[in-house]
């Protein structure tokens, strides 16, 4: 019998005001993959992640994360899903341990339980010192950090990512990244969107190309980097950017 | 039922009000004595006795009714809108936290800022010498109610503003003035006819009237009403507020 998917997205489709952001996308992630979701600038990746995180309502198609629907079961699916976006939508006033603190109390993480779990994020993304500290009061790298913590510390089993890395130095880029791998290895799905190619390239081992509110292709790494190519030219030739490069 | 969830809700909220305690607390508070001082104990030695008793203890119930409701609708309303004007809402959108969860950790939060609110005020009376406590379940019940009615006009507010002018406008168009004309420093008997017909339809005389009943036995209307009228606008202001939490109204895009 074939492991349930990860997440199961089924004629989605949103619209603002009129307009159409998604229309009619379908997409299956399986258990266990390193997914790169790219595309460009509005053409509809956080409107997918915000439908399948709940931060956005869903009125058109089905969405499943490992089984469990997002609308009808959305106390299980939201267990199942960590989300670390590209802005930092935190209380930027708290402090670093209790801002970890109150969001696995949200998730109805046992008090013990959650000392635990923000100790161990903690120490392992080098926040320890840190901890009486404002996010405010953070640089740009701990503050990346902090998000990626916070998205990890009710343990879920799909991590979408957004952007983790922009604005992050080198250094703290290639850590992340080893970490991300780690967490992949030892059962996390991950979803990633990305503006650096050479990123998902390095990472993903399937990607999906949103472009207009549609999912243009979908495929293992291999298939867009047959021949030779660099995902880049792929991606650009995909969603037809090339034509205005200079 | 998400309880952990629920409570760490109201700790966030306790937190929040009590991180800006001069603003939140000591501010009340040092508004709450100038009142006292300056209508209680000064104005008061001149007009004499009231509705039985002495003025300051007329004004202290309508004193602190006030700013219990006050801090319930501004701890209610500026939390929901700053979370969305700094769109840390959605840290808790993503959270298996349903709607009734969530309005629940407002209130509680709110219930709690208006508690430390009003015994904080109660023992400022006491240091004035104002002693008298006719009925604390009554006290208590008055509290409760008056500051979740007052949490959910707060959320109402807090879902509709889109700009720090609409977040006061409740507040300075609504609820202060209809506070100032519901009895606080005066009976009934003491306004113009038009104007005692007039606070009779005022909600506000009903919550004034009835923590003055609890403190001190007097009242003016019977408190059945008062409590009808505060059940009628909780019922009412649950419906609604529930409803546009459901739809994720200025919450879920």
């Amino acid at each position: 019998m074939p492991a349930t998917p990860a997440l199961t997205i089924e004629h989605v489709s949103k619209s603002y005001n009129g307009s159409k952001a998604l229309d009619d996308i379908s997409l299956t992630i399986p258990a266990g993959a390193f997914f790169g979701f790219l595309g460009p600038n509005g053409a509809g990746k956080s409107t997918t992640i915000h439908l399948i995180s709940g931060i956005a309502r869903l009125t058109e198609g089905t969405i499943r994360v490992f089984g469990t629907d997002v609308v009808a079961d959305y106390r299980e699916a939201r267990t199942k899903v960590g989300l670390a976006p590209q802005e930092f939508n935190v209380d930027i006033f708290e402090q670093v341990d209790r801002l970890l603190d109150f969001v696995a109390g949200d998730y109805g993480v046992r008090k013990k339980e959650r000392q635990e779990r923000v100790e161990s994020l903690l120490e392992r993304f080098e926040l320890t010192k840190h901890r009486h500290k404002e996010f405010r009061a953070l640089s740009g790298g701990l503050k990346r950090r902090v998000m990626l913590a916070r998205a990890l510390v009710h343990q879920p089993q799909l991590l979408i990512l957004d952007e983790p890395t922009a604005g992050v130095d080198v250094e703290l880029r290639h850590e992340l990244w080893r970490y991300l791998r780690e967490l992949n290895e030892t059962g996390t799905t991950i979803l990633l969107t990305s503006h650096y190619l050479e990123e998902v390239e390095l990472l993903c081992d399937t990607i999906a190309i949103i472009n207009q509110g549609k999912i243009v292709e979908v495929g293992d790494k291999a298939q867009f980097t047959s021949g030779g190519r660099k995902l880049e030219e792929r991606y650009l030739e995909i969603t037809g950017a090339r034509a205005t490069q200079t | 039922m998400n309880y952990i969830g629920l409570y760490t809700f109201t700790r966030r909220e306790v937190t929040r009000f009590l991180r800006v305690s001069v603003q939140t607390l000591l501010s009340p508070w040092i508004s709450a004595v100038l009142f006292i001082f300056i209508f209680g104990e000064i104005v008061g030695s001149q007009i004499g006795m009231i509705g039985g008793m002495p003025y300051i203890e007329f004004v202290l119930p309508g004193v602190l009714m006030m700013n219990v409701l006050t801090s319930a609708f501004s701890h209610a309303s500026s939390s929901l809108y700053f979370q969305r004007f700094a769109r840390h809402i959605e840290e808790i959108l993503v959270a298996p936290l349903s709607h009734i969860e969530m309005i629940l950790g407002y209130i509680t939060g709110a219930l709690m800022r208006g508690l430390v609110i009003g015994v904080g005020i109660l023992l400022i009376g006491v240091f004035f010498g104002v002693t008298t406590m006719h009925s604390p379940f009554l006290f208590a019940l008055y509290i409760v109610l008056v500051s979740a009615v007052f949490a959910l006009l707060g959320l109402l507010v807090g879902l509709w503003a889109n700009g720090f002018e609409q977040l006061a406008s409740l507040s300075t168009f609504v609820i202060t003035p209809l506070s100032f004309f519901g009895g606080m420093f005066n009976t009934l008997d003491m306004l113009p006819p038009l104007l005692a017909t007039a606070t009779q339809y005022n909600p506000f005389f009903y919550f004034i009237d009835g923590m003055r009943f609890s403190m001190t036995g007097y009242h003016e209307a019977p408190i059945w009403v008062g409590l009808l009228i505060i059940s009628v606008l909780f019922a009412a202001l649950l419906v609604l507020v529930t409803t546009l939490f459901a739809r994720g109204w200025r919450l879920r895009v």
